[in-house]
């Protein structure tokens, strides 16, 4: 479970301050298929990141899993992405240098998992996304849906607790954006892995199971269909 | 996988990493060409230094180097030289009377050693009888006494072949002493110092002029240089009475002069490193820099921060295992080839002959330098990614990935 409790998170750059989160509060649980919605720069990305633990709250707690992540040193938060998290971004962020099959692989070796576990999981996931024959493709190889696929895979990997999308679709025409919801939602339903992602595409939004909305850093509602 | 990763990044920007790659092996290239040609030039005046005046052991009387008396002669000189001439080591030997005098022509005057040779026996130990212009060494004269004379000291006497020149000393009774001699040819050595200050006559007329029936100096060569001090104890321990040197103790500034050489030469393999560390910093800076998007999510899916550095590192030591290589074989055939056909100096000929170099350089090198300096390269390449490697570290995942 994620429990975010009254995070307010302030940008500082010395000049300005932007007061990104302004007292957030949410729960989410495994198995969830939620969308966190609102126009740009409401907080959206803040609000994933410091779930993620790639940004730290100015104030509140967050605790994933039963771990308070706000106590966590830089390895130690290093650990916990790795091995209780998974990311999509919004541009893939693939490894160029790397097929496909080495790209969601690579995870699974920073776990030190064995070669046996690796090859057969590696196999499974990409077959899971459809793409079990673009697996010796580099990412300049291959469409945006597929590398987002490909990125889908690389976050399941690791076996993490959540999966955190920033905006997974917004490069994706809305075929590649369809079939990229079906692939998740059917991960979700048969695998039960936890989605959580941002989007403010109406398409997207009407697949969610429950819908966050932010605005100005704070929750204006909470939807679950 | 930190490997693989690493070693394909070299690929992604070629022209980049053939550059470095490039550097480094310049890098090698240049310090081995600065240590060969060094060492080439210093064996070169070392050589050049022995078989024009040096030679290789000198034997006096324990006196004559404290005040260059003239009666300080080598006493039982012809049991030395038998002694020597049996020697199966010994390449060759000469016994010389060696005379400080005034040197004099109609056009003009001088002050020069005159020394005394048997022509014969000093073609075994010095060279000077291959530096003449006509060939003349002492063998053919009329009436007066031949002397050769240098192209240094033929310009300021005004002297040429067939010239008349009068020579004149304080003889052992402190009665002036004159000879009159004829040149019969000009010389000139790679030392243009040693030139202007030596004259040679024959030794039996220095003989009859100075009224001194002996010699000041024994000067030998030996067939292997390396038993040098060797056979310098064994005459030592033969004839303790004498002064007997070998070539380092009489020329101690061929030995400072290589002391020159490593200074220089390591202030220029500084020179080089600095440069390569430069370039290094600099292009796998750019290196991080442009990829700070990608390390950045490589950090935020959980690589971590000592994975990262090491990935950067090792980038830096293949691009320096490959270049090693590369360097260390240019710079082998390069060695190979100018060793043997020698670098052509002749337009600094004058600059170079006034300090006893030839204009042909013939670098030569100890094997061990090939790995001093790749081991200093490679060393230079890998510390010089430290500061860009940790530039990577110190990049903020969630500020890298928002930045589109
Ligand atoms: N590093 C930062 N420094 C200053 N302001 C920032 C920084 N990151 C985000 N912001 C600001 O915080 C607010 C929320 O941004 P963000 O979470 O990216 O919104 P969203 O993802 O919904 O578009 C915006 O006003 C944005 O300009
Ligand atoms: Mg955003």
């Amino acid at each position: 479970m994620i429990k975010v409790t009254d995070i307010h998170k302030t940008y500082d750059d010395g000049k300005v301050q932007v007061h990104a989160l302004r007292g957030v509060d949410v729960e989410i649980k495994e198995g969830e298929f939620t969308a966190i919605v609102g126009p740009s720069g409401s907080g959206k990305t803040t609000l994933l990141n410091v779930i993620g633990g790639l940004d730290t709250p100015t104030q509140g707690s967050v605790s994933v899993s039963g771990i308070d992540i706000a106590k966590l040193s830089e390895n130690e938060l290093i650990d916990f992405r790795l091995n209780h998290i998974g990311f999509v971004f919004q541009s893939y962020n693939l490894i160029p240098v790397l097929t496909a099959k080495e790209n969601v692989e690579f995870l699974m070796l920073l776990q030190k998992r064995d070669e046996a576990e690796r090859n057969e999981r590696t196999t499974k996931l990409l077959k899971a996304v459809g793409l079990e024959d673009q697996i010796n493709k580099k990412p300049n190889e291959m469409s945006g849906g597929q590398q987002q696929r490909v990125a889908v895979a690389r976050a399941l990997a690791s076996k993490p607790d959540f999966v955190l999308a920033d905006e997974p679709t917004a490069n994706l025409d809305s075929k590649s954006t369809a079939n990229l919801l079906d692939i998740m939602l059917k991960l979700n339903e048969e695998e039960n892995i936890t989605f959580v992602f941002s989007t403010h595409d109406q398409r997207v939004i009407d697949r969610a199971k429950r819908v966050i909305t932010v605005e100005d850093g704070k929750i204006l509602s909470d939807v679950t269909k | 996988m930190i490997f693989k990763i690493a070693f394909k990044n070299i690929w992604r920007n070629k022209l980049r990493s053939w550059t470095v790659i490039i550097a480094i092996a310049l890098g090698i290239f240049g310090g081995l060409a600065v240590i060969s040609t060094a060492t080439g030039l210093s064996d070169m005046r070392q050589r050049n230094a022995i078989k024009t005046y040096v030679s290789h052991v000198q034997i006096h009387d324990s006196n004559y180097l404290k005040y260059s008396g003239l009666k300080d002669l080598i006493a039982s000189e012809e049991k030395v030289m038998s002694y020597i001439q049996e020697s199966d080591q010994v390449e060759g030997v000469s016994a010389r009377l060696r005379i400080e005098s005034f040197i004099q022509s109609a056009g003009g005057t001088s002050g020069v050693v005159l020394n005394g040779i048997d022509p014969e026996a000093e073609k075994q130990v010095t060279n000077i009888a291959e530096m003449l212009q006509e060939g003349n060494y002492l063998a053919d004269f009329k009436r007066k006494p031949p002397i050769l004379i240098s192209k240094k000291l033929s310009t300021k006497l005004n002297a040429k072949i067939k010239t008349t020149i009068q020579c004149s000393f304080t003889d052992i009774n402190g009665q002036p002493a004159t000879g009159v001699f004829k040149v019969v040819d000009i010389f000139t050595t790679s030392n243009s110092m040693y030139d202007e200050m030596n004259a040679f006559v024959r030794l039996e007329d220095l003989q009859s002029i100075s009224r001194l029936y002996g010699s000041h100096e024994i000067a030998l060569t030996l067939k292997d240089e390396e038993l040098v001090e060797q056979y310098r104890e064994e005459l030592m321990a033969k004839f303790p009475g004498l002064h007997i040197a070998s070539w380092r103790g009489i020329a101690p500034e061929l030995g400072y002069a290589d002391k020159m050489m490593d200074l220089v030469m390591t202030i220029f393999l500084v020179i080089i490193m600095l440069a390569l560390a430069f370039g290094i910093v600099n292009t796998m800076l750019m290196a991080v820099l442009e990829r700070k998007k990608e390390l950045g999510m490589l950090i935020s899916v959980g690589m971590n921060k000592r994975k990262v550095f090491w990935m950067i590192v090792w980038e830096s030591i293949f691009l320096a295992l490959i270049a090693g290589p590369l360097g260390i074989v240019t710079s082998y055939l390069a060695i190979q080839f100018f060793g043997k056909y020698g670098i052509d100096l002749s337009f600094a000929a004058a600059g170079l002959r006034s300090v006893g170099l030839e204009s042909i350089i013939y670098p030569t090198i100890d094997s061990y330098y090939y790995i001093v300096i790749s081991v200093l390269v490679i060393i230079t390449a890998i510390l010089s990614c430290i500061y860009p490697a940790l530039k990577a570290l110190k990049l903020n995942p969630a500020e890298t990935l928002r930045t589109a």
